[in-house]
């Protein structure tokens, strides 16, 4: 190796940090995150519920005080989410009475009606009419309500304290605590977090992969379709021009996932101060962020799986650019990798939830899916290491040098080539020559 | 003192021998021509030179040293494929170009600013290459190949693509750089940019070398076997056995005699059945010794 593989180094990196591109890419992201959030929030403010009016039809004279009561929410303007109206009719006006509400509805003075028919004991049906019948929680709520009210109405009629069975049922009501045992002793943690954490900072490092691999491609494809190839291997041997361009481009990948983990460093720890000002307040939601647990040894693990998995498919990536003279051939010929990348993620999906079989070992294995699945395994069991996690690493840094070597020898000789897309079969040959 | 010593050089791609032993040896301060048609093996054995490929046997010494790692900082080498990065800066570019050969900072910058002012670029060097004319794109790859005082310049079609006005920019640029002592190895197969420049040859075809030495001493050993004729009136002369081959414009024929071919005996048969305005025998040019050595094939070419 010469010191001439920094010149390229600097060059792959420089070249690509300093576009508009890159630069927006790399602070978009956490801006692209936070907007997201924000938007959630404005555009739940901004389309929230005006105040709804329905008309209650209560033939059996049982459920309209109690369900009224129910629903006293108000919205963020002060007003009322609800308004009801009571509408009593005698038995044969009932038809007409209905008549008279959906005009109401059709005309916008009501929202809607519903009616609760006489026979609501044994029928347990109540006709929810309106305009709009799309708001599913909104219907959802409405059942749970008259369910509540029917069946404490029942539970009386049989002799029994509704509010003593509810507060029995309440007390009895169990939870399960989950804790995850660890070297170090016992940590709490859910599963949803386990695998939020796993599922999210996988699929960034496919992204990454796949878009940092495609660019290494690009750059041969450049140098090629350009006629850079000859001047530069001229000053630097091939295989010294192939890793140099991969280390630039590597460089340039560790930069924007070194700012992806400050980022979710700083939302591990922020996120729920944060939101709280913000005045949401959803305990769920806290919970899970507070043990997305976006360890230092995590990140560490990212960024190994990250550079091994890179450097792969970089080889690969490069091959098929050294094989291609436009970046349209260069496009039709990635499908595969790019399907194989995709394969480790879609198992990866259900390899998270169960990370320590047997089987999910043996896939982690193969090199084209452990940085994917072998990741997805220690971010899903962190802080406990799954099986096989130093081997994969070991199996991973020979499979990618064994590549790496037979790649130079395709790369060298593709990289002269002009003229015609090269077979498999002259790549082959290219293997052979001295 | 050789700068440059060839030894027997092979390469062979498969069933295809692209370079059959070549040998050549240039000694410093002279422009060599290596000449020969497309394909004959000319940029194989360039590349070879240049331990780009490895050749199968016989080696390369570079100012007397055989290890070619050593060999690329000394050389500059201009591919016939050539291009630039189109989206880098100029000074950019040409500070890369710089950073492959080791090229210190400071030199570097010095080179830069000289080479563009001197190709009338200055002004450029914030551009990028993309914005940049074909033309000037040339005279950028050109320069970027003389930026680390190469001992030896290996130019493959240096003029292509540039117009008349550049080309006598770049070849003074050349003869200033053999003045300075850098050898220079011109690969062509224009013939006549060749003849101008070129002290000795190198003519490969089909993979062998089938003429090496002094262009003038190439020349003689031809002797005065180019005759030129102007005439009106028939020209049935033209079936004396005494030509080898001949190409008639119609009133002006360029003729190649055989081998001991008697020039006097056409002018005789010619004067009986033309008017001869002019007689001429002179020395064959490059182009009709490529021609005449390079076969029929080539030869067929030649004379459309």
């Amino acid at each position: 190796m010469s010191k001439k593989i920094f010149a390229v180094i600097r060059r792959e990196f420089i070249t690509r940090a300093k576009t508009k591109g890159f630069i927006i890419g790399t602070l978009a992201f956490p801006i692209i995150m936070v907007l997201m959030f924000s938007a959630m929030f404005v555009f739940g403010k901004l389309f929230q519920p005006t105040t709804k009016k329905f008309v209650i039809i209560d033939q059996p004279n049982l459920v309209y005080e109690k369900f009224t009561a129910l629903q006293s929410d108000t919205l963020s303007n002060g007003k009322l989410q609800y308004i009801f109206e009571k509408h009593s009719v005698v038995e044969d006006e009932l038809e007409a009475s209905l008549e008279l509400l959906q005009n109401k509805v059709r005309n916008k003075e009501i929202d809607g009606y519903m009616l609760i028919p006489e026979t609501i004991l044994e029928t347990r049906e109540i006709i929810f009419s309106a305009r709009n019948v799309s708001d599913f929680e909104e219907q959802q709520r409405f059942a749970r309500s008259f369910t509540e009210i029917i069946r404490n109405y029942r539970l009386e009629q049989v002799g029994m304290s509704a509010e003593i069975i509810q507060r029995e049922r309440e007390l009895g009501r169990v939870w399960l605590k989950s804790k995850q045992v660890t070297d170090k002793g016992e940590v709490e943690k859910s599963g949803v977090s386990s695998y939020l954490l796993s599922y999210i900072l996988t699929y960034v490092m496919l992204l990454m992969i796949m878009i940092y691999g495609q660019m290494t491609m690009r750059s041969v494809i450049e140098e090629k379709s350009q006629r850079i190839s000859e001047t530069i291997v001229s000053s630097i041997k091939p295989l010294e021009l192939m890793l140099g361009k991969i280390i630039g481009i590597c460089g340039l990948g560790l930069t924007q996932l070194g700012i992806f983990g400050g980022f979710m460093y700083l939302v591990s720890t922020y996120a729920v101060p944060i939101l709280q000002r913000f005045g949401i307040d959803s305990p769920d939601v806290f919970e899970i962020f507070g043990q997305l647990n976006f360890s230092a040894s995590m990140f560490g693990f990212m960024l190994t799986f990250f550079i091994l998995g890179f450097v792969f498919f970089a080889g690969l990536f490069a091959a098929l650019g050294a094989m291609v003279n436009s970046e349209d051939e260069g496009q039709q010929l990635q499908m595969p990798l790019i399907f194989l990348l995709m394969i480790g993620y879609f198992m990866m999906i259900s390899i998270a939830k169960n990370p320590d079989t047997a089987r999910a070992l043996w896939f982690s294995l193969i090199p084209f899916w452990t940085p994917l699945i072998m990741f997805a395994r220690i971010a899903a069991s962190d802080p406990i290491l799954p099986s096989g996690t130093w081997l994969s690493i070991g199996t991973m840094t020979v499979s990618t040098v064994v590549l790496i070597a037979f790649i130079a020898k395709i790369y060298r000789v593709g990289i002269l080539m002009y003229g015609k897309k090269a077979s498999f079969k002259e790549v082959l040959r290219w293997l052979r020559y001295k | 003192m050789n700068v440059l010593k060839v030894d027997k050089i092979r390469k062979q791609f498969g069933d295809h021998v692209a370079v059959d032993e070549v040998s050549f040896s240039i000694d410093e301060g002279m422009i060599f021509g290596l000449i020969g048609p497309n394909g004959a093996g000319k940029t194989t054995s360039i590349r070879m030179i240049m331990n780009i490929i490895a050749p199968d046997s016989g080696n390369v010494s570079v100012m007397g040293n055989t290890d070619p790692r050593k060999h690329t900082d000394l050389i500059g080498y201009l591919p016939e494929e050539r291009g630039l990065y189109r989206r880098m800066k100029i000074k950019d570019l040409l500070r890369f170009m710089t950073d492959l050969k080791q090229v210190s900072k400071v030199e570097s910058a010095k080179a830069v600013d000289y080479w563009l002012e001197r190709v009338e670029l200055s002004e450029w060097k914030n551009k990028k290459v993309e914005e940049l004319s074909k033309g000037m794109q040339q005279k950028i790859q050109f320069i970027g190949t003389i930026l680390h005082k190469p001992k030896l310049l290996i130019l493959d079609e240096p003029f292509g693509g540039l117009d008349p006005v550049n080309q006598i920019l770049i070849k003074d640029i050349l003869l200033d750089l053999k003045k300075q002592g850098t050898t220079i190895i011109f690969s062509t197969h224009v013939m006549e940019s060749a003849e101008k420049l070129c002290e000795d040859i190198l003519l490969i075809n089909k993979s062998k070398q089938v003429l090496y030495g002094k262009l003038a001493e190439i020349k003689k050993s031809f002797g005065h076997q180019h005759l030129i004729i102007e005439y009106s009136g028939k020209d049935t002369f033209l079936d004396s056995k005494e030509i080898a081959h001949f190409d008639n414009y119609g009133n002006h024929v360029e003729i190649q005699l055989t081998k001991n071919g008697d020039a006097q005996k056409i002018l005789k048969e010619a004067v009986t059945m033309a008017d001869i305005q002019r007689f001429e025998l002179k020395e064959p040019s490059l182009q009709e010794i490529f021609i005449e050595t390079v076969g029929e094939s080539a030869g067929e070419a030649g004379n459309e």
